[in-house]
């Protein structure tokens, strides 16, 4: 067995993952300005309801992952409505805050829905694994990898080229003028979140096949994802992929040629360096917000 | 604009705090589960599950194996003749909430003897302490060898469940029956992991047994990285030793990096759940798993002692809550009867007394095992109430 092409392999199965929740918390924070803490959750409700559809239902594959889609768009309005229409926040430090009760609450909601239950799904490209040079790739690793790469092309694209993204970049720039113009606070926000929710949910869903999702699941993803979108500069879409990547390869070394036991430390070590030396990240040169 | 920008923050921070007591209120709603009327002739016994929280999972079994044997003493005229007054809190898996909730079962609610310890060892460990200042009996669901140990120390405290030693000891036997020499063990980072790693560079060297040791934190993403550094050493057999559900991807892992097609692929009784197993899929099957008998127990020769136990115990638990039950459950089960029992046969809910009576009970036979307590031992259980199952795609067997 090859260890280090392993480890290779391992560090971007997982740091795709992570890739996928910085990219969501670089949307947000390019709409709103606020760092969404509620991210890691919607990895969660995406995993939660593909296994559920799945154990249910028992439908073709592709109608799970749809209906994680649907629930991240689910979580996201619910989100927009949580943060800006019923508390009337518009701050980017009151979003934050509100984020994380949001979190909480999801959190509690599938606890309680799901009874605790944890949940799989089959790998989505087939359960043989693909041998290269003496390690061994999982094909939904691929697939997750492909999902990150065409997720941050599409979204470069949207937020440069079209009409809505460019909207969504004002606002986040300066939120009065946007609103002034005539584009209503809570429209950005829904774009924002619903998109963001969607790609927790589409990481959700392809991680599934990889462990079990069950309530607990988003939490530590959420925090690990933004460890990576600051390392690559929050709201950097290229940076966070990048970041998220760089993550997981760390992990996976440290797991290979040190111990495991110390595996959820480096994202956590990675973020205090990255606040303390750089903290506009290593691509970016936005403005941080203070949480 | 000052009353406005204080909604607006109130708001958002009045949401967090709804949130986290919804995460939080079926703590309130369970605690009102205490049974009956008060009656100063009752027994009160008060316990402690972590029904919410990180530890839900096994606090919910734990709840109702404990709540099914507080119906069944009092059905049959509880403890001669006194009926079983059932107190419970739900600590979220929190030692300082737990620690006030077992002050309010000692003071406030004057509890006679405490069964269940927050279905975390950490939280059995503090109320442990409390309950043995109070002078109190205290017979604990948690696997900690340190709730117990010294006995000399703790001689109120007793525990329902095995120690890590004595199903180490199982699976050495098993390895040695098995040709087995050179092992992997992978624990995770808890106290649970971590204790079974102790023992076993202890006790494995002593066997003749080469060991590789790589530990892991719950929730950790991908052992292959692990797995290709363990399999360097070509071991016959790779253990893991957790509750968390990543011992899923452990299993789904170790089907594609293993080579050694005959090398054993094992889990500790931390992990003897058909869900889990299910979730594994294909790499599932044939998973060695060292476990109490329950999930076996139909499978067990009509001689074996806890056989009629474990029968009714399941048909009691399925026909009340419409599920299976699991080693949690029968654990918590145990816990309780081995109180009644006690403080029956002392005559008396004396703390002392009652923790006499249970060292000299003789042999309890009980869901998880057959109890013998004694002075040094307040655990109680050998390695007769181990049993060596494998997955078989369907249900657990025996793996002989």
């Amino acid at each position: 067995m090859n260890l280090l092409l392993q480890v290779v392999f391992a560090g971007l199965s997982v740091g795709a993952v992570y890739a996928l929740v910085a990219v969501g918390f670089g949307v947000v924070a390019n709409g709103t300005g606020a760092v969404n803490f509620a991210q890691g959750e919607y990895v969660m409700v995406g995993g939660v309801v593909a296994g559920v559809v799945h154990e249910v239902w028992h439908p073709p594959l592709p109608v799970s992952v749809l209906c994680a889609v649907a629930a991240g768009v689910v979580a996201g309005l619910v989100t927009e409505l949580a943060v800006s229409r019923f508390s009337g926040a518009r701050s980017a430090e009151i979003i934050t805050i509100a984020t994380i009760g949001l979190a909480v609450a999801l959190k509690a909601a599938v606890l309680l829905l799901t009874d605790r239950k944890t949940y799989g799904l089959p790998h989505f490209l087939g359960e043989r694994p693909l041998r290269v040079g003496g390690a061994v790739a999982d094909t939904q690793t691929l697939w997750n990898l492909a999902v990150v790469f065409v997720v941050a092309v599409g979204l470069s694209l949207f937020f440069r080229r079209t009409r809505q993204g460019t909207i969504l970049r004002a606002a986040a720039d300066d939120p009065e003028v946007v609103t002034s113009l005539g584009v209503p606070f809570h429209s950005v926000a829904r774009w924002v979140f619903v998109i963001a929710a969607v790609l927790g949910a589409l990481g959700g869903a392809g991680l599934a096949p990889l462990s079990v999702m069950s309530y607990e699941s988003g939490t530590l993803l959420g925090l690990k994802g933004f460890a990576a979108a600051m390392l690559g500069g929050l709201g950097n879409l290229y940076g966070a992929v990048i970041g998220g990547l760089v993550i997981g390869l760390v992990e996976a070394a440290v797991a290979g040629y040190g111990s495991a036991a110390y595996g959820d430390a480096v994202a956590f070590v990675i973020l205090l360096i990255i606040l303390f030396t750089r903290p506009t990240g290593l691509f970016s040169q936005r403005k941080v917000v203070r949480v | 604009m000052t009353r406005r920008l204080r909604w607006r923050l109130t708001t958002p921070i009045a949401l967090t705090i709804t949130a986290a007591l919804a995460a939080g209120c079926s703590a309130g709603a369970d605690a009102g589960a205490d049974a009956g009327a008060e009656d100063s002739a009752a027994i009160k016994i008060g316990t402690l599950y972590s029904v919410t929280g990180p530890a839900a999972n096994v606090g919910d079994k734990m709840r109702k194996g404990t709540e099914l044997a507080v119906e069944q003493i009092n059905q049959r005229g509880g403890i001669d003749g006194r009926k079983i007054e059932w107190k419970f809190y739900d600590p979220a898996g929190d030692t300082s909430t737990a620690v006030t909730q077992t002050r309010k079962l000692l003071t406030d609610d004057k509890v006679d003897a405490i069964v269940g310890g927050g279905s975390s060892s950490g939280i059995a460990l503090a109320m442990g302490q409390l309950t043995a200042s109070a002078k109190k009996l205290f017979v604990a669901t948690e696997g900690a060898r340190a709730i117990v140990q010294p006995e000399t120390e703790h001689p109120l405290t007793f525990k329902a469940t095995f120690n890590d030693t004595v199903v180490m000891q199982k699976i050495i036997e098993f390895w040695k029956a098995k040709g087995v020499t050179n092992v992997a063990l992978l624990p995770d980072t808890s106290g649970f992991g971590q204790s079974a790693l102790e023992v076993a560079e202890k006790e494995l060297p002593a066997a003749g047994l080469k060991l590789a040791v790589a530990s892991f934190d719950p929730g950790t993403g991908d052992f292959t990285p692990l797995l290709t550094k363990l399999g360097a050493g070509k071991p016959q057999a790779y253990l893991a030793w957790t509750t968390d559900s990543s011992g899923v991807t452990f299993l789904k892992n170790a089907r594609t990096v293993v080579t050694d097609g005959a090398a054993l692929i094992q889990h500790s009784f931390g992990f003897v759940d058909d869900r889990y197993m299910k979730q594994a899929g294909d790499a599932g099957v044939g998973t060695v798993l060292s476990s109490p008998k329950l999930p076996v127990a139909d499978l067990l020769p009509d001689s074996d002692p806890q056989k009629k136990t474990i029968g009714e115990f399941a048909a009691a638990y399925e026909a009340k809550y419409h599920e299976q039950p699991n080693v949690y459950a029968g654990q918590a089960y145990d816990a309780l009867m081995l109180a009644a029992e006690a403080i029956g046969k002392a005559k008396s809910t004396d703390g002392p007394l009652a923790a006499k009576a249970l060292e000299t009970l003789g042999e309890h036979v009980g869901v998880t095992g057959v109890f013998r307590y004694s002075a040094q031992d307040h655990s109680g259980l050998g390695t007769d109430g181990v049993e060596m199952i494998k997955w078989d795609g369907e249900r657990f067997v025996l793996a002989g």
